[in-house]
């Protein structure tokens, strides 16, 4: 059968050469496959298979045009003699195809475990990542509750109306704060410099061997009172709450306190035990007075009617009369003191009735020597609603205490003024010796005086006290910072209404 | 002596195998044998990973199947002029040939014929791959954008 030879021959070197272009396009997808994900072993595969083709390819076209080219050329012979290696190599390249195409399973089992990996990996980095932020809100949140906390705790402690001190190991003062520094009196600089200690601010050296002695026992120490002593010598009375701290993180032991200052609360309390226990007294007294005015009575009127008889005893009468007035005298004021109510009141210009008893004692020669002057004068008359004579009565009491502490060349000031709570204030003030501590509990005690016997009976100012307390007010009665005593007398102001 | 007489003197063990002139047209059918059952293999692992739902992998499993029928092509073609030599070619001229079939069946002749014209079978068979390829790198672009992409 006689063909045309050109249907094989264009197919043969057509196709040969386009066997290898698309071989060649082939390796080149391949490597860029396998530039996209170089860890996955399936592209490297596609690529190995691909230069498998590429080789195929070319030895195999290269057989076929260098054959087509010798026939063509009457070179049979030689091609009969090249034709066993062309074919040999065809043979190897196309098993070399089948040899790595068989791998292809290996290759993907490798590509799963490698996708497989990579993925729980991935998912780790995920957990990772997310257990990492989670921490940092943690450590976000900690720390702005830590802030917040140590925010609180300093507001506390800046911000506490009582004292709040640390200290060290050995009781040196190494935080303090506001209140602590008005309470001692010191500055905090000025106590961490000289490295001040609890006991520096105690009034006495055994009150601080005792708290110590606690805290060094039981480690705490609950609401001890002692005094403390000031920088201007005076003293105020606190309550002393404290306890160690071994620390955290490292920190060395300290002791807290918490000092508050129970002065006022101390002095208000013995005003009112001093008030319950005059009270007492008033109400014994009125009842002894009572009992003993009326046989005085008896007394003084029998001896005046035998005076009035010729007996021969007429000087035995007349002393025992003189001493049943004075008796009477002593239970007049004894009543004076534990009486219940004023006879009558009216509304006083307070600064009239200082200004009448000034008067009235800058006569007397015992205030010839003593200087007695007037404070500063209030803009608009100050007035109270009471009994005239009783208040000149207590008022004068006060003066005259004042003229014997101050002795001869003395200075005695009175000052008058109103406080917001509409109680107006007399202060008599003197420049004497003052008050002796142990003797304010009973300055207004009936009979307790400190004159010697004779000169006083020790009835003034308990009548004082007893007055001014039916007038509804108070007496109190302080030393002053430099010298001398002061009384003030405290009265409810008049009402608006009546003054008008 | 006796050492001296095995070295100078060997005589003829036959320890290489001789081999035949077939010899090479079966190894080249068991290459092509070879080929085609890695292309069936292919075909078969690929259908098994269930990756002919992608057109990449469906492409390549075409280009298997191009190489099946090229390799069965080339085993019948050297069959037929190699081995059993049943039909020939003989050039008349630049243009003409004349295809010898032993018994003189043209059918025969026609049937070799076509066998030769082989590369219209590996031919798109190299295509379907390459076609395979290129979806592949398409697909790979995706899912890099994708990763890429928050």
């Amino acid at each position: 059968m006689i063909v045309s030879f050109i249907p094989i021959l264009v197919v043969d070197v057509v196709g040969s050469v386009a066997m290898v272009v698309i071989a060649l396009l082939c390796l080149n997808k391949a490597r860029r496959l396998r530039g996209m994900d170089p860890a996955n072993a399936v592209f490297l595969y596609l690529l190995w298979i691909s230069t498998g083709f590429t080789i195929f390819a070319v030895s195999r076209s290269f057989g076929h045009i260098l054959r087509q080219f010798l026939i063509l050329t009457s070179n049979a012979e030689t091609w009969h003699t090249l034709a066993p290696y062309s074919g040999s190599v065809n043979t190897v390249s196309f098993m070399l195809v089948g040899l790595i195409t068989l791998f292809f399973k290996q290759s993907w089992h490798i590509n799963e475990k490698i996708l497989s990996s990579r993925k729980r990996l991935e998912e780790t980095h995920i957990k990772l990542v997310d257990l990492n932020q989670t921490l940092e809100q943690k450590v976000v949140a900690r720390t702005e509750m830590l802030t917040s906390s140590e925010h609180k705790a300093r507001r506390i402690f800046e911000q506490s109306l009582d004292t709040i001190v640390v200290t060290d190991e050995g009781f040196r003062v190494s935080e303090i704060n506001q209140a602590g520094v008005a309470l001692t009196g010191y500055k905090k600089g000025e106590m961490l410099e000289k490295k001040m200690g609890l006991k520096d601010f105690m009034a006495k050296a055994s009150e601080w061997e005792r708290i110590r002695g606690l805290l060094e026992v039981d480690e705490y120490i609950l609401n001890e009172e002692t005094d403390f002593a000031l920088p201007n010598f005076s003293q105020v009375r606190v309550l002393i709450t404290g306890g160690v701290d071994y620390g955290a993180f490292g920190c060395g032991k300290t002791f807290h306190f918490i000092i508050k200052n129970i002065n006022d609360k101390k002095q208000m309390e013995q005003q009112i035990a001093q008030a319950d226990k005059l009270a007492a007294l008033g109400e014994l007294s009125a009842g002894v007075a009572h009992e003993i005015n009326n046989p005085l009575g008896i007394i003084l009127g029998y001896t005046q009617l035998m005076l009035k008889e010729a007996s021969g005893f007429e000087e035995d009468l007349k002393t025992i009369e003189k001493h049943v007035q004075n008796c009477r005298t002593v239970v007049s004021d004894l009543l004076s003191f534990s009486r219940k109510g004023s006879p009558e009141k009216r509304r006083l210009d307070v600064a009239r009735v200082i200004d009448n008893v000034i008067k009235f004692l800058s006569n007397h020669t015992d205030f010839r020597k003593v200087e007695i002057g007037r404070g500063p004068l209030p803009m608009l008359p100050l007035m109270v609603y009471g009994n005239e004579q009783e208040l000149a009565q207590v008022i004068i009491n006060l003066i005259i205490n004042a003229c014997h502490a101050v002795g001869k060349n003395g200075r005695i000031e009175i000052e008058t003024g109103e406080t917001k709570d509409r109680q107006v204030l007399i202060t008599v003030k003197d420049n004497g010796t003052g008050i002796r501590k142990r003797h304010f509990s009973r300055l207004f005690d009936p009979f307790f005086t400190t004159k010697p016997v004779g000169q006083g009976t020790g009835l003034g100012l308990s009548v004082g006290y007893g007055i001014i307390r039916r007038h509804g007010g108070d007496i109190t009665a302080r030393n002053r910072e430099k010298k001398g005593a002061a009384f003030t007398i405290s009265l409810p102001s008049a009402p608006a209404e009546e003054t008008r | 002596m006796v050492l001296s007489w095995l070295f100078f003197l060997p005589p003829d063990v036959f320890a290489t195998q001789l081999h035949a002139a077939s010899e090479g047209i079966i190894t080249h059918q068991v290459g092509h044998l070879f080929f085609l059952f890695s292309m069936v293999a292919l075909i078969f692992t690929i259908t098994g990973k269930a990756l002919d739902t992608q057109k990449g992998w469906r492409l390549i499993q075409y280009s298997a199947i191009f190489f099946i029928l090229w390799n069965l092509d080339a085993i019948a073609a050297h069959f037929f002029d190699n081995q059993i030599q049943v039909v020939k070619i003989e050039n008349i001229s630049l243009g003409q040939i004349r295809v010898v079939a032993r018994n003189g069946s043209p059918v025969l002749a026609w049937i070799y014929y076509g066998l030769k014209l082989d590369h219209l079978l590996c031919v798109p068979a190299l295509l379907f791959f390459y076609r395979g390829l290129s979806c592949l790198v398409s697909a790979q672009q995706q899912v890099t954008v994708k990763k890429e992409t928050p």
